[in-house]
Protein backbone atom coordinates (compact mmCIF):
# COMPACT_ATOMS: atom_id res chain seq x y z
CA UNK A 1 0.00 0.00 0.00
CA UNK A 2 1.46 3.17 -1.06
CA UNK A 3 0.99 6.05 1.67
CA UNK A 4 0.11 9.53 0.09
CA UNK A 5 2.43 11.09 3.34
CA UNK A 6 1.80 14.84 1.88
CA UNK A 7 -1.68 14.50 1.85
CA UNK A 8 -2.06 12.72 5.06
CA UNK A 9 0.32 15.42 7.11
CA UNK A 10 -1.99 17.91 5.57
CA UNK A 11 -4.94 16.20 7.12
CA UNK A 12 -3.97 15.71 10.47
CA UNK A 13 -2.28 19.66 10.41
CA UNK A 14 1.77 18.92 10.24
CA UNK A 15 4.14 19.39 8.02
CA UNK A 16 7.36 16.92 7.32
CA UNK A 17 10.65 17.89 6.87
CA UNK A 18 12.20 17.83 3.26
CA UNK A 19 15.17 15.23 4.79
CA UNK A 20 13.00 12.92 6.47
CA UNK A 21 10.01 12.74 4.20
CA UNK A 22 11.58 9.08 2.55
CA UNK A 23 12.05 8.07 6.11
CA UNK A 24 8.73 8.50 7.38
CA UNK A 25 7.45 7.34 3.91
CA UNK A 26 8.52 4.01 4.72
CA UNK A 27 8.40 3.46 8.20
CA UNK A 28 4.56 4.07 7.40
CA UNK A 29 4.54 1.89 4.69
CA UNK A 30 6.07 -0.57 7.21
CA UNK A 31 3.16 -0.23 9.92
CA UNK A 32 0.71 -0.42 7.00
CA UNK A 33 2.00 -3.78 5.68
CA UNK A 34 2.15 -5.32 9.62
CA UNK A 35 -1.55 -3.84 9.91
CA UNK A 36 -2.84 -5.58 6.72
CA UNK A 37 -1.99 -8.90 7.82
CA UNK A 38 -4.86 -8.94 9.91
CA UNK A 39 -7.43 -11.07 8.58
CA UNK A 40 -10.82 -9.84 6.95
CA UNK A 41 -14.21 -10.62 9.27
CA UNK A 42 -17.92 -10.56 8.83
CA UNK A 43 -20.35 -8.62 11.11
CA UNK A 44 -20.20 -5.34 13.31
CA UNK A 45 -18.56 -4.46 15.85
CA UNK A 46 -20.38 -3.10 19.14
CA UNK A 47 -18.64 0.60 19.86
CA UNK A 48 -19.56 0.12 23.82
CA UNK A 49 -19.21 -2.56 26.34
CA UNK A 50 -23.05 -3.97 26.82
CA UNK A 51 -21.72 -4.81 30.40
CA UNK A 52 -20.62 -1.94 31.21
CA UNK A 53 -22.39 1.12 29.67
CA UNK A 54 -21.70 4.71 30.84
CA UNK A 55 -23.58 6.68 32.79
CA UNK A 56 -23.52 10.38 31.30
CA UNK A 57 -24.27 12.79 34.30
CA UNK A 58 -27.26 15.71 33.76
CA UNK A 59 -26.48 18.51 31.73
CA UNK A 60 -26.78 21.14 34.73
CA UNK A 61 -24.85 24.21 35.43
CA UNK A 62 -22.29 24.26 38.24
CA UNK A 63 -19.01 26.18 39.27
CA UNK A 64 -16.09 25.65 37.27
CA UNK A 65 -12.45 26.84 36.55
CA UNK A 66 -12.23 30.51 36.96
CA UNK A 67 -11.57 32.59 33.41
CA UNK A 68 -7.97 33.54 34.67
CA UNK A 69 -7.04 30.14 35.69
CA UNK A 70 -8.25 28.28 32.20
CA UNK A 71 -6.62 31.23 30.42
CA UNK A 72 -2.74 31.14 32.35
CA UNK A 73 -2.03 28.54 30.26
CA UNK A 74 -2.90 30.00 26.92
CA UNK A 75 0.12 31.23 24.59
CA UNK A 76 -1.59 35.17 23.64
CA UNK A 77 -4.20 36.40 25.88
CA UNK A 78 -6.46 39.93 25.65
CA UNK A 79 -9.65 40.79 27.33
CA UNK A 80 -10.08 37.66 28.96
CA UNK A 81 -10.12 35.49 25.43
CA UNK A 82 -7.64 33.69 23.45
CA UNK A 83 -6.01 35.61 20.76
CA UNK A 84 -5.62 33.89 16.94
CA UNK A 85 -4.73 35.19 13.86
CA UNK A 86 -7.54 37.48 12.12
CA UNK A 87 -9.54 34.29 10.50
CA UNK A 88 -12.35 36.31 8.57
CA UNK A 89 -11.90 39.15 6.11
CA UNK B 1 17.73 -0.59 55.47
CA UNK B 2 17.46 2.86 54.68
CA UNK B 3 13.88 4.42 54.85
CA UNK B 4 13.70 5.28 51.02
CA UNK B 5 14.32 1.23 50.44
CA UNK B 6 11.14 0.24 52.57
CA UNK B 7 7.59 -0.67 51.55
CA UNK B 8 4.60 1.44 52.19
CA UNK B 9 3.23 -1.51 54.07
CA UNK B 10 6.00 -1.01 56.84
CA UNK B 11 6.63 2.30 56.61
CA UNK B 12 3.19 3.23 57.44
CA UNK B 13 3.46 0.74 60.55
CA UNK B 14 6.94 2.49 61.40
CA UNK B 15 4.48 6.16 61.15
CA UNK B 16 1.76 4.39 64.07
CA UNK B 17 4.54 3.11 65.92
CA UNK B 18 5.74 6.64 66.02
CA UNK B 19 9.33 4.44 65.08
CA UNK B 20 10.04 7.65 62.51
CA UNK B 21 8.37 10.73 60.93
CA UNK B 22 7.05 11.57 58.00
CA UNK B 23 9.82 14.20 57.40
CA UNK B 24 12.10 11.67 57.88
CA UNK B 25 11.08 9.30 55.12
CA UNK B 26 10.56 12.09 52.76
CA UNK B 27 14.25 13.65 53.60
CA UNK B 28 15.49 9.81 53.05
CA UNK B 29 13.71 9.65 49.89
CA UNK B 30 14.76 13.17 48.34
CA UNK B 31 18.38 12.21 49.74
CA UNK B 32 18.61 9.14 47.37
CA UNK B 33 16.73 11.21 44.89
CA UNK B 34 20.27 13.85 45.04
CA UNK B 35 22.64 10.58 44.96
CA UNK B 36 21.00 9.19 42.01
CA UNK B 37 19.08 10.73 39.82
CA UNK B 38 22.12 12.19 38.06
CA UNK B 39 22.55 8.79 36.86
CA UNK B 40 18.90 7.56 36.15
CA UNK B 41 16.85 10.46 35.53
CA UNK B 42 13.05 9.30 36.50
CA UNK B 43 11.86 12.43 36.90
CA UNK B 44 10.94 15.92 34.88
CA UNK B 45 10.09 17.62 37.70
CA UNK B 46 10.92 17.33 41.74
CA UNK B 47 8.45 18.77 44.37
CA UNK B 48 10.87 19.05 47.06
CA UNK B 49 9.27 21.71 48.72
CA UNK B 50 6.33 20.30 48.23
CA UNK B 51 6.86 16.69 49.62
CA UNK B 52 8.47 18.61 53.13
CA UNK B 53 5.07 20.37 53.50
CA UNK B 54 2.89 17.69 52.94
CA UNK B 55 5.47 15.40 55.72
CA UNK B 56 5.10 18.02 58.12
CA UNK B 57 1.18 17.77 57.58
CA UNK B 58 1.60 14.49 58.25
CA UNK B 59 3.42 14.39 61.07
CA UNK B 60 0.95 17.15 62.55
CA UNK B 61 -1.83 15.15 62.53
CA UNK B 62 0.07 12.21 64.07
CA UNK B 63 1.16 14.25 66.85
CA UNK B 64 -2.46 15.13 67.19
CA UNK B 65 -3.47 11.74 67.72
CA UNK B 66 -5.23 11.77 64.25
CA UNK B 67 -5.90 8.33 62.84
CA UNK B 68 -3.83 8.24 59.29
CA UNK B 69 -4.32 6.57 56.10
CA UNK B 70 -2.44 3.55 54.74
CA UNK B 71 -0.56 6.26 52.18
CA UNK B 72 -0.04 8.97 54.31
CA UNK B 73 3.56 10.14 54.48
CA UNK B 74 4.34 8.07 51.75
CA UNK B 75 6.61 9.58 48.76
CA UNK B 76 4.68 8.59 45.82
CA UNK B 77 5.72 9.68 41.65
CA UNK B 78 3.47 10.40 39.90
CA UNK B 79 3.46 10.26 35.48
CA UNK B 80 3.92 13.50 33.85
CA UNK B 81 0.90 13.06 32.26
CA UNK B 82 -1.46 13.11 35.10
CA UNK B 83 -2.39 16.92 36.04
CA UNK B 84 -1.19 18.10 38.93
CA UNK B 85 -2.46 21.44 39.79
CA UNK B 86 -0.36 24.19 39.99
CA UNK B 87 2.76 21.49 39.23
CA UNK B 88 3.97 21.17 35.45
CA UNK B 89 2.96 18.23 33.56
CA UNK B 90 4.63 17.99 30.39
CA UNK B 91 3.80 14.57 29.11
CA UNK B 92 7.58 15.18 28.38
CA UNK B 93 6.84 17.07 25.52
CA UNK B 94 7.74 19.61 24.15
CA UNK B 95 3.98 20.92 23.31
CA UNK B 96 3.46 21.31 27.24
CA UNK B 97 6.52 22.14 27.95
CA UNK B 98 5.21 25.19 30.17
CA UNK B 99 1.82 23.43 30.55
CA UNK B 100 0.82 24.34 34.60
CA UNK B 101 -2.93 22.81 35.37
CA UNK B 102 -5.21 24.74 37.14
CA UNK B 103 -6.89 21.03 38.17
CA UNK B 104 -5.66 18.07 39.83
CA UNK B 105 -6.63 14.31 37.91
CA UNK B 106 -9.20 12.53 40.31
CA UNK B 107 -6.30 10.32 41.20
CA UNK B 108 -4.27 12.95 42.67
CA UNK B 109 -7.08 14.07 44.22
CA UNK B 110 -7.46 11.01 45.88
CA UNK B 111 -3.80 10.46 46.57
CA UNK B 112 -3.79 13.96 48.56
CA UNK B 113 -7.14 13.09 50.61
CA UNK B 114 -5.10 10.23 51.28
CA UNK B 115 -2.21 12.57 52.80
CA UNK B 116 0.79 10.88 50.14
CA UNK B 117 3.45 12.47 49.67
CA UNK B 118 3.83 13.46 46.14
CA UNK B 119 7.42 13.62 45.13
CA UNK B 120 7.93 14.00 41.59
CA UNK B 121 6.56 14.20 38.10
CA UNK B 122 8.10 10.66 36.21
CA UNK B 123 9.30 11.11 32.78
CA UNK B 124 7.58 9.26 30.37
CA UNK B 125 7.90 8.17 26.42
CA UNK B 126 6.47 11.47 24.56
CA UNK B 127 2.39 11.14 24.82
CA UNK B 128 2.67 8.25 26.79
CA UNK B 129 3.86 6.54 22.68
CA UNK B 130 7.05 4.40 23.03
CA UNK B 131 8.46 1.05 24.92
CA UNK B 132 11.10 2.69 26.25
CA UNK B 133 11.12 6.12 27.97
CA UNK B 134 13.41 7.16 24.71
CA UNK B 135 10.78 9.74 23.12
CA UNK B 136 10.96 11.98 26.16
CA UNK B 137 11.37 15.35 24.74
CA UNK B 138 13.32 16.07 28.30
CA UNK B 139 15.77 13.61 29.08
CA UNK B 140 16.49 9.62 28.42
CA UNK B 141 15.48 7.93 31.96
CA UNK B 142 18.29 4.69 32.52
CA UNK B 143 17.43 1.50 33.87
CA UNK B 144 18.37 1.21 37.64
CA UNK B 145 19.67 -2.29 37.08
CA UNK B 146 22.13 -1.16 34.88
CA UNK B 147 22.29 2.34 33.09
CA UNK B 148 23.14 1.05 29.22
CA UNK B 149 19.78 -0.01 29.42
CA UNK B 150 16.36 1.46 28.92
CA UNK B 151 13.76 1.02 31.80
CA UNK B 152 11.14 0.29 29.31
CA UNK B 153 8.08 2.46 28.63
CA UNK B 154 6.36 4.34 28.41
CA UNK B 155 6.22 5.10 32.30
CA UNK B 156 9.99 4.61 32.63
CA UNK B 157 10.06 7.24 34.93
CA UNK B 158 7.58 5.55 36.79
CA UNK B 159 9.53 2.52 37.40
CA UNK B 160 12.64 3.36 37.24
CA UNK B 161 11.87 5.58 40.32
CA UNK B 162 10.20 2.62 42.73
CA UNK B 163 13.35 0.02 41.93
CA UNK B 164 16.02 2.84 42.28
CA UNK B 165 14.24 3.77 45.79
CA UNK B 166 13.47 7.13 44.46
CA UNK B 167 9.88 7.14 45.38
CA UNK B 168 8.03 3.77 47.50
CA UNK B 169 5.45 4.14 45.23
CA UNK B 170 4.75 5.65 41.53
CA UNK B 171 1.48 6.31 39.20
CA UNK B 172 1.71 5.09 35.44
CA UNK B 173 -0.71 4.99 32.24
CA UNK B 174 -1.18 1.62 30.56
CA UNK B 175 -2.42 2.22 27.00
CA UNK B 176 -0.92 -1.13 25.56
CA UNK B 177 1.85 -2.53 28.35
CA UNK B 178 3.00 1.09 29.44
CA UNK B 179 3.00 -0.17 33.22
CA UNK B 180 4.00 -3.58 33.02
CA UNK B 181 6.33 -3.38 30.46
CA UNK B 182 8.32 -1.07 32.95
CA UNK B 183 7.13 -2.96 35.92
CA UNK B 184 9.19 -5.73 34.03
CA UNK B 185 12.12 -4.13 32.93
CA UNK B 186 13.05 -2.34 36.00
CA UNK B 187 12.20 -5.79 38.58
CA UNK B 188 9.15 -4.13 40.48
CA UNK B 189 5.32 -4.65 40.37
CA UNK B 190 2.63 -2.93 38.06
CA UNK B 191 -0.80 -3.19 37.55
CA UNK B 192 -3.05 -2.22 34.35
CA UNK B 193 -6.24 -2.12 35.85
CA UNK B 194 -9.24 -3.20 34.80
CA UNK B 195 -10.75 -0.61 32.24
CA UNK B 196 -13.08 1.83 33.94
CA UNK B 197 -11.99 1.26 37.37
CA UNK B 198 -9.87 4.11 37.74
CA UNK B 199 -10.81 7.59 36.53
CA UNK B 200 -9.59 8.98 33.24
CA UNK B 201 -10.19 12.66 34.59
CA UNK B 202 -6.87 14.77 34.56
CA UNK B 203 -5.22 11.93 32.13
CA UNK B 204 -3.74 13.63 28.87
CA UNK B 205 -5.45 11.23 26.64
CA UNK B 206 -3.55 9.31 24.46
CA UNK B 207 -6.51 6.38 23.83
CA UNK B 208 -9.60 6.91 25.70
CA UNK B 209 -10.68 3.24 24.67
CA UNK B 210 -7.55 2.07 26.28
CA UNK B 211 -5.80 4.11 28.66
CA UNK B 212 -6.08 3.32 32.39
CA UNK B 213 -4.13 4.54 35.22
CA UNK B 214 -2.30 2.61 37.46
CA UNK B 215 -0.14 1.64 40.58
CA UNK B 216 3.45 0.64 40.50
CA UNK B 217 5.68 -0.52 43.79
CA UNK B 218 8.13 -2.73 45.63
CA UNK B 219 5.75 -5.31 47.18
CA UNK B 220 2.19 -6.73 45.80
CA UNK B 221 0.74 -5.05 49.22
CA UNK B 222 1.97 -1.66 48.16
CA UNK B 223 0.37 -2.26 44.69
CA UNK B 224 -3.18 -3.57 46.27
CA UNK B 225 -3.42 -0.57 48.81
CA UNK B 226 -2.42 2.40 46.16
CA UNK B 227 -5.09 0.56 44.34
CA UNK B 228 -7.70 0.68 46.45
CA UNK B 229 -7.47 4.96 47.52
CA UNK B 230 -7.16 5.42 43.25
CA UNK B 231 -10.07 2.89 42.49
CA UNK B 232 -13.66 3.97 41.79
CA UNK B 233 -16.45 5.30 40.26
CA UNK B 234 -15.91 9.47 39.24
CA UNK B 235 -18.58 11.30 37.70
CA UNK B 236 -16.20 13.15 35.84
CA UNK B 237 -15.24 10.42 34.00
CA UNK B 238 -18.64 9.10 32.01
CA UNK B 239 -16.23 5.62 31.52
CA UNK B 240 -15.69 4.78 34.95
CA UNK B 241 -17.72 2.06 35.84
CA UNK B 242 -20.49 2.05 38.67
CA UNK B 243 -19.86 -0.03 41.16
CA UNK B 244 -18.25 -0.47 45.11
CA UNK B 245 -14.87 -1.54 45.97
CA UNK B 246 -13.29 -2.69 48.96
CA UNK B 247 -10.44 -2.46 50.35
CA UNK B 248 -8.19 -5.04 47.91
CA UNK B 249 -4.73 -4.90 50.70
CA UNK B 250 -7.25 -5.70 53.61
CA UNK B 251 -8.61 -9.06 51.78
CA UNK B 252 -5.55 -10.36 50.33
CA UNK B 253 -4.89 -13.85 51.01
CA UNK B 254 -1.96 -15.23 49.01
CA UNK B 255 -3.81 -18.23 48.64
CA UNK B 256 -4.00 -20.91 45.21
CA UNK B 257 -5.49 -23.52 46.27
CA UNK B 258 -7.32 -24.93 43.61
CA UNK B 259 -6.58 -21.86 41.25
CA UNK B 260 -6.62 -23.14 37.35
CA UNK B 261 -3.74 -21.60 35.83
CA UNK B 262 -4.24 -20.83 31.96
CA UNK B 263 -1.14 -21.34 30.14
CA UNK B 264 -1.64 -19.94 26.59
CA UNK B 265 0.91 -21.50 23.84
CA UNK B 266 0.52 -18.54 21.75
CA UNK B 267 2.85 -16.79 24.55
CA UNK B 268 5.58 -18.91 24.67
CA UNK B 269 6.27 -19.13 20.48
CA UNK B 270 9.71 -18.73 18.40
CA UNK B 271 9.43 -14.84 19.30
CA UNK B 272 10.12 -15.20 23.02
CA UNK B 273 13.44 -15.58 24.94
CA UNK B 274 14.07 -18.85 25.82
CA UNK B 275 15.34 -17.73 29.01
CA UNK B 276 11.57 -15.89 29.49
CA UNK B 277 9.65 -19.04 28.96
CA UNK B 278 12.16 -20.77 31.25
CA UNK B 279 12.31 -18.43 34.12
CA UNK B 280 7.87 -17.95 33.49
CA UNK B 281 7.41 -21.71 33.44
CA UNK B 282 9.45 -22.34 36.85
CA UNK B 283 7.45 -19.55 38.30
CA UNK B 284 3.95 -21.15 37.35
CA UNK B 285 5.61 -24.98 38.77
CA UNK B 286 6.18 -22.34 41.90
CA UNK B 287 2.06 -21.89 41.71
CA UNK B 288 1.77 -25.72 41.01
CA UNK B 289 3.26 -26.94 44.33
CA UNK B 290 1.35 -24.65 46.39
CA UNK B 291 -1.94 -26.02 45.04
CA UNK B 292 -2.60 -24.53 41.65
CA UNK B 293 -3.06 -26.62 38.70
CA UNK B 294 -2.63 -25.56 35.07
CA UNK B 295 -4.75 -25.34 32.13
CA UNK B 296 -3.44 -25.02 28.19
CA UNK B 297 -6.15 -22.33 26.53
CA UNK B 298 -5.57 -20.79 23.38
CA UNK B 299 -5.85 -17.12 22.36
CA UNK B 300 -5.48 -17.93 18.34
CA UNK B 301 -5.64 -14.57 17.34
CA UNK B 302 -2.76 -12.64 19.48
CA UNK B 303 -0.86 -12.90 16.49
CA UNK B 304 -3.26 -9.73 15.05
CA UNK B 305 -3.12 -7.98 18.21
CA UNK B 306 -0.40 -5.78 17.39
CA UNK B 307 -2.12 -4.22 14.17
CA UNK B 308 -5.38 -4.08 15.75
CA UNK B 309 -3.99 -2.49 18.74
CA UNK B 310 -1.88 0.16 16.88
CA UNK B 311 -4.95 1.31 14.81
CA UNK B 312 -7.49 1.52 17.17
CA UNK B 313 -4.83 3.40 19.56
CA UNK B 314 -3.66 5.77 16.40
CA UNK B 315 -6.80 6.57 15.72
CA UNK B 316 -7.86 7.97 18.69
CA UNK B 317 -4.50 9.62 19.32
CA UNK B 318 -4.73 11.48 16.04
CA UNK B 319 -8.04 12.55 17.34
CA UNK B 320 -7.26 13.73 20.75
CA UNK B 321 -3.92 15.22 19.90
CA UNK B 322 -6.01 17.60 17.69
CA UNK B 323 -6.35 20.00 20.70
CA UNK B 324 -2.05 20.81 20.73
CA UNK B 325 -3.10 23.88 18.31
CA UNK B 326 -0.66 26.34 19.86
CA UNK B 327 -4.33 28.53 20.73
CA UNK B 328 -5.09 27.50 24.72
CA UNK B 329 -2.29 25.84 26.00
CA UNK B 330 1.33 24.99 25.71
CA UNK B 331 4.29 25.68 22.88
CA UNK B 332 3.27 28.13 19.91
CA UNK B 333 5.35 28.77 17.12
CA UNK B 334 6.81 32.46 16.64
CA UNK B 335 6.39 32.65 12.90
CA UNK B 336 3.09 32.41 11.11
CA UNK B 337 1.09 33.73 8.76
CA UNK B 338 -2.28 32.78 8.97
CA UNK B 339 -4.09 30.41 11.26
CA UNK B 340 -3.75 27.24 9.40
CA UNK B 341 0.13 28.13 9.14
CA UNK B 342 -0.26 28.61 12.72
CA UNK B 343 -1.63 25.01 14.10
CA UNK B 344 0.94 23.50 11.91
CA UNK B 345 4.08 25.04 12.50
CA UNK B 346 3.50 24.49 16.42
CA UNK B 347 2.40 20.81 16.37
CA UNK B 348 5.40 20.18 13.50
CA UNK B 349 7.54 21.77 16.10
CA UNK B 350 6.10 20.61 18.82
CA UNK B 351 5.55 17.14 18.54
CA UNK B 352 8.48 14.50 18.29
CA UNK B 353 8.83 12.10 15.37
CA UNK B 354 7.22 8.84 17.04
CA UNK B 355 4.23 11.03 17.96
CA UNK B 356 3.95 12.70 14.27
CA UNK B 357 4.36 8.99 13.19
CA UNK B 358 1.03 7.72 15.08
CA UNK B 359 -1.24 10.69 14.09
CA UNK B 360 -0.85 10.29 10.47
CA UNK B 361 -1.12 6.79 10.92
CA UNK B 362 -4.58 7.22 12.76
CA UNK B 363 -5.37 9.84 10.59
CA UNK B 364 -4.27 7.54 7.79
CA UNK B 365 -6.64 4.52 8.96
CA UNK B 366 -10.20 7.22 10.15
CA UNK B 367 -9.69 8.82 6.53
CA UNK B 368 -11.91 8.90 3.44
CA UNK B 369 -12.10 5.23 1.91
CA UNK B 370 -9.65 3.41 4.39
CA UNK B 371 -11.72 3.08 7.31
CA UNK B 372 -13.50 -0.35 6.43
CA UNK B 373 -10.16 -1.89 5.15
CA UNK B 374 -8.64 -0.64 8.73
CA UNK B 375 -10.33 0.62 11.39
CA UNK B 376 -13.33 -1.07 11.34
CA UNK B 377 -11.63 -4.22 10.73
CA UNK B 378 -9.68 -3.35 13.97
CA UNK B 379 -12.66 -2.99 16.01
CA UNK B 380 -13.18 -6.61 14.81
CA UNK B 381 -10.21 -7.96 16.26
CA UNK B 382 -10.80 -6.20 19.09
CA UNK B 383 -14.21 -8.12 19.86
CA UNK B 384 -12.23 -11.69 18.57
CA UNK B 385 -10.01 -10.98 20.76
CA UNK B 386 -12.33 -10.17 23.58
CA UNK B 387 -14.58 -13.34 22.73
CA UNK B 388 -11.23 -15.81 23.34
CA UNK B 389 -10.34 -14.44 26.22
CA UNK B 390 -14.01 -15.59 27.36
CA UNK B 391 -13.66 -18.20 26.37
CA UNK B 392 -10.43 -19.06 28.08
CA UNK B 393 -11.57 -17.84 31.05
CA UNK B 394 -14.43 -20.30 30.70
CA UNK B 395 -11.47 -23.21 30.94
CA UNK B 396 -9.35 -21.38 33.99
CA UNK B 397 -9.16 -18.52 36.94
CA UNK B 398 -6.26 -16.66 35.73
CA UNK B 399 -4.00 -16.71 32.54
CA UNK B 400 -0.13 -16.43 33.23
CA UNK B 401 2.18 -15.06 30.38
CA UNK B 402 5.72 -13.24 29.70
CA UNK B 403 5.34 -9.61 30.61
CA UNK B 404 7.58 -9.23 27.63
CA UNK B 405 9.52 -11.39 24.93
CA UNK B 406 13.23 -10.20 26.28
CA UNK B 407 14.42 -8.30 28.76
CA UNK B 408 15.49 -4.91 28.76
CA UNK B 409 17.14 -3.61 25.58
CA UNK B 410 20.25 -1.18 25.33
CA UNK B 411 19.69 2.31 25.01
CA UNK B 412 19.16 3.05 20.93
CA UNK B 413 18.77 -0.32 20.11
CA UNK B 414 15.52 0.14 19.13
CA UNK B 415 15.07 3.79 17.89
CA UNK B 416 15.75 3.18 14.12
CA UNK B 417 12.95 0.80 13.75
CA UNK B 418 9.34 1.40 14.72
CA UNK B 419 8.63 -2.17 14.42
CA UNK B 420 10.62 -3.73 16.81
CA UNK B 421 10.22 -1.39 19.39
CA UNK B 422 6.83 -2.24 18.67
CA UNK B 423 7.03 -6.04 19.22
CA UNK B 424 8.16 -5.21 23.03
CA UNK B 425 4.17 -5.19 23.53
CA UNK B 426 3.15 -7.75 21.88
CA UNK B 427 2.45 -9.84 25.48
CA UNK B 428 0.22 -6.62 27.01
CA UNK B 429 -1.69 -5.23 24.05
CA UNK B 430 -4.39 -7.69 24.14
CA UNK B 431 -5.19 -7.15 27.20
CA UNK B 432 -5.66 -3.08 26.91
CA UNK B 433 -8.00 -4.64 24.12
CA UNK B 434 -10.01 -6.54 25.86
CA UNK B 435 -9.74 -3.99 29.31
CA UNK B 436 -8.67 -6.97 31.54
CA UNK B 437 -6.52 -6.11 34.64
CA UNK B 438 -3.04 -7.97 34.78
CA UNK B 439 -0.17 -7.51 37.27
CA UNK B 440 3.53 -8.10 36.37
CA UNK B 441 5.50 -9.62 39.10
CA UNK B 442 9.57 -10.18 38.95
CA UNK B 443 9.79 -13.82 38.04
CA UNK B 444 14.06 -14.01 37.78
CA UNK B 445 17.14 -12.88 36.68
CA UNK B 446 18.50 -13.33 33.01
CA UNK B 447 21.85 -14.10 32.22
CA UNK B 448 22.85 -10.82 31.49
CA UNK B 449 21.63 -9.41 34.72
CA UNK B 450 18.31 -7.90 34.41
CA UNK B 451 14.97 -9.05 36.01
CA UNK B 452 11.87 -10.77 33.69
CA UNK B 453 8.49 -10.35 34.41
CA UNK B 454 5.42 -12.72 34.93
CA UNK B 455 2.13 -11.62 34.00
CA UNK B 456 -1.24 -12.34 35.18
CA UNK B 457 -4.14 -11.80 33.21
CA UNK B 458 -7.54 -11.89 34.65
CA UNK B 459 -11.34 -11.76 34.08
CA UNK B 460 -12.82 -8.17 34.18
CA UNK B 461 -12.74 -6.88 37.74
CA UNK B 462 -10.63 -9.61 39.15
CA UNK B 463 -8.02 -7.63 40.68
CA UNK B 464 -8.61 -9.16 43.87
CA UNK B 465 -7.88 -12.63 42.31
CA UNK B 466 -4.33 -11.07 41.30
CA UNK B 467 -3.44 -10.01 44.45
CA UNK B 468 -3.94 -12.90 45.80
CA UNK B 469 -1.78 -15.10 43.47
CA UNK B 470 0.77 -12.40 42.49
CA UNK B 471 1.17 -12.43 46.52
CA UNK B 472 1.47 -16.01 47.03
CA UNK B 473 4.32 -16.00 44.28
CA UNK B 474 6.00 -13.29 45.83
CA UNK B 475 5.85 -14.85 49.37
CA UNK B 476 7.39 -18.04 47.59
CA UNK B 477 10.29 -16.31 46.14
CA UNK B 478 11.27 -14.27 49.21
CA UNK B 479 10.02 -10.64 47.90
CA UNK B 480 11.02 -7.86 45.67
CA UNK B 481 13.16 -4.81 46.52
CA UNK B 482 14.90 -2.07 44.97
CA UNK B 483 17.72 -2.57 42.22
CA UNK B 484 20.81 -4.21 43.86
CA UNK B 485 23.12 -1.60 42.71
CA UNK B 486 20.07 1.33 44.21
CA UNK B 487 20.74 -0.22 47.84
CA UNK B 488 21.30 2.35 50.52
Amino acid sequence: MQVDILHIAKLARLSIEEEKMEKFQKEMENIVAMCEKMPLMEGDYTAVDPSHPMELRKDEVRPSLKREDVLKNAPQTQAGCVVVPKIVE
Amino acid sequence: MELFEMTAASLSEKLRKKECSAVEITRSTLGQISNTEKQIGSFVTVCEERAMQKAEEVDRKIAAGETISPLAGIPIGVKDNICTKDVLTTCSSKMLYNFVPPYNATVVDRLEQADAVIIGKCNMDEYAMGSSCETSYFKKTKNPWNSEYVPGGSSGGSASSVSAGEAVLALGSDTGGSIRLPASYCGVVGLKPTYGSVSRYGLVAFASSLDQIGPLGRSVQDVATLYSTICGRDPMDATSAVREYGDFAGKMNRSVKGLRIGVPKEYFGDGVDPEIKTAVMSGIDLLVKEGAQTVPVSLPSTDYALSAYYIISSAEASSNLARFDGVKYGYRTEKYTNLLDLYEKTRSEGFGDEVKRRIMLGTFVLSSGFYDAYYKRAKQMQQKISAEYALAYSQCDVILTPTSPSTAFKIGERTDDPLKMYAADICTVTVNIAGLPAISVPCGIASNGLPIGLQMIGPKFSEQLLFDVAGCFENLCGGFGVAPAMKG
